[in-house]
């Protein structure tokens, strides 16, 4: 039977009946799994038998949260991690080696461009920069060491929305995967496979995890992409056919990086996805409704936020989210002195990183997150210092708005 | 019928085995969360109902732990 999305969430699909019946994932908090005898041991080893060994490798808590997030996206598989940044490593990792490029775009979220320029540009890995709303532009990067094209579905803090379809054509014609950070939509907005997305990364620290309960991260294959094509993954395409990235991942990358999510962390990571679908659509609303007031009001110089008419991603973004835009906008005031008054005025919104937490949350990006980078940089990437990147939450919208107008009134 | 599954010899006495029969017999609860190998090529997961082994054929039950997809 076909269950649909807000089923799948709330009751995944349990490899196992519990023993005592809960009808709740346990936290199996054991590092340790015992075996009946040696020869199973040596199977389980041998990928022959299905056990769970060491947690760093497998854990039946983090495999139902797994398991749930693989339905969810009818992909071949996911992989759970400790963070939206240990996705994404991981991801490159398996990919991409010494000598090669990959493609992607200065539109991401700072610690990601710091990943690609800072920590992995001195083990020879080169990331190309271009603009991903121009075709013509990805397409003329890649070359024959290129080994994925990566961006964000809405990048942030700029808000833009990349064209999937005609990404996902170019990227197939070149034989090269598309990996996506779909952080901001879930799979409940957006089925990166239906978009021919070849590998989805989630930050599930957001949206997934009910309201900021616990850092993790998700790779999801979704079985679009043919292994053999891939330079680094061809031989273990050849020994492990499509789960050739995941089980790389989790027999060597994964397991070698020490990537784990923790059995703690995935049990409240399944706990947020039982009511993600409700979150996501308040989060959205509420974002939209903000948006609308901000954009009527005189001392707001800009709002961007992709489910207004007025951005040039509105119509793109209505096709490819199931009609809603993200719980996340930004606006700009006059100058940065404004935007640190407004931000100290605000008495319910929090000043505080982090976005999709059931709190609305606020930030000035060019003197946080993106504070390590010069001020041409910044420029390059859309952090103006005149902008605020406001998270919306899911508390009374009117609070929200009140709260705003006060603030706003308190600077005039 | 003789086929080697996991390394392992099993006989059969029915003229057709499906994959899918094997992993029945040999109690594999979600057969959908298993990689199959045929003498080393992957048989896809939507037609182990449909492909039969053949006497001496080698068998593989591949787990690979990969997020929810044994």
């Amino acid at each position: 039977m076909n269950r649909r999305f807000s089923t799948l969430a709330i009751h995944g699909d349990p490899i196992k009946k519990d023993v005592h019946g809960s009808i709740r994932m346990p936290v199996y908090d054991s590092v340790g799994f015992e075996f009946a005898n040696s020869k199973d041991i040596q199977q389980s080893f041998e990928g022959r038998k299905p056990a769970h060994s060491y947690s760093r490798i497998t854990n039946p808590t983090v495999e139902d949260f797994e398991t749930r997030m693989r339905l969810l996206t009818g992909g071949t598989g996911a992989l759970a991690v400790s963070s939206g940044m240990a996705a994404i490593s991981n991801v490159v990792l398996a990919l991409a080696e010494s000598g090669s490029n990959i493609v992607t775009t200065r539109h991401l979220f700072g610690n990601t461009l710091a990943l690609f320029e800072k920590t992995l540009k001195p083990w020879g890995l080169e990331a190309r920069y271009v603009d991903m709303t121009r075709l013509e532009q990805v397409e003329a990067a890649v070359d024959k060491n290129t080994r994925m094209v990566f961006l964000e579905n809405i990048t942030n803090p700029q808000l833009e929305v990349a064209d999937f379809s005609a990404l996902s054509q170019i990227a197939g014609q070149k034989q090269i995967p598309l990996v996506a950070d779909c952080t901001m939509t879930t799979p409940y907005l957006f089925l990166s496979r239906k978009f021919r997305v070849d590998v989805e990364i989630i930050s599930s620290t957001k949206y997934i995890s009910g309201g900021a309960t616990s850092v993790g991260g998700v790779i999801i294959d979704t079985g679009n992409f043919d292994w053999k094509q891939s330079p680094k993954l061809a031989e273990a395409a050849r020994k492990m056919g499509p789960m050739a990235l995941l089980a790389t991942l989790r027999k060597e990358i994964y397991r070698n990086t020490g990537a784990c999510l923790s059995a703690h962390n995935a049990y409240l990571q399944s706990l947020g996805l039982e009511t993600l679908f409700l979150r996501v659509d308040k989060s959205c609303d509420n974002a939209m409704r903000v948006a609308q007031y901000l954009e009527k009001q005189p001392a707001v110089k800009r709002v961007t936020y992709p489910g207004l008419e007025s951005s040039p991603f509105f119509q793109l973004a209505r096709e490819q989210f199931n009609g809603k835009f993200g719980g996340v906008l930004t606006f700009d005031l006059d100058s940065q002195e404004s935007c640190f008054q407004f931000m100290d005025a605000l008495q319910l919104i929090k000043r505080a990183t982090n976005i999709n937490d059931n709190k609305s949350l606020i930030i000035h990006p060019h003197s946080t997150i993106f504070c390590e980078y010069p001020e041409s940089e910044r420029e390059a990437m859309g952090v103006r210092s005149t902008l605020m990147r406001l998270s919306v939450g899911i508390e009374d919208v009117d609070d929200i708005i009140e709260d705003l107008h006060a603030a706003g009134e308190a600077i005039a | 019928m003789e086929v080697v599954v996991n390394g392992e010899k099993q006989n059969y006495s029915e003229d057709k085995v499906s994959i899918l029969n094997l992993l029945q017999q040999n109690e594999v609860d979600k057969p959908e969360l298993v990689t199959v190998q045929l003498n080393e090529e992957f048989v896809d997961k939507e037609t182990y109902e449909s492909v039969f082994v053949a006497h001496q054929d080698q068998v593989e039950f591949l787990y690979f732990m990969a997020g929810g997809s044994r």
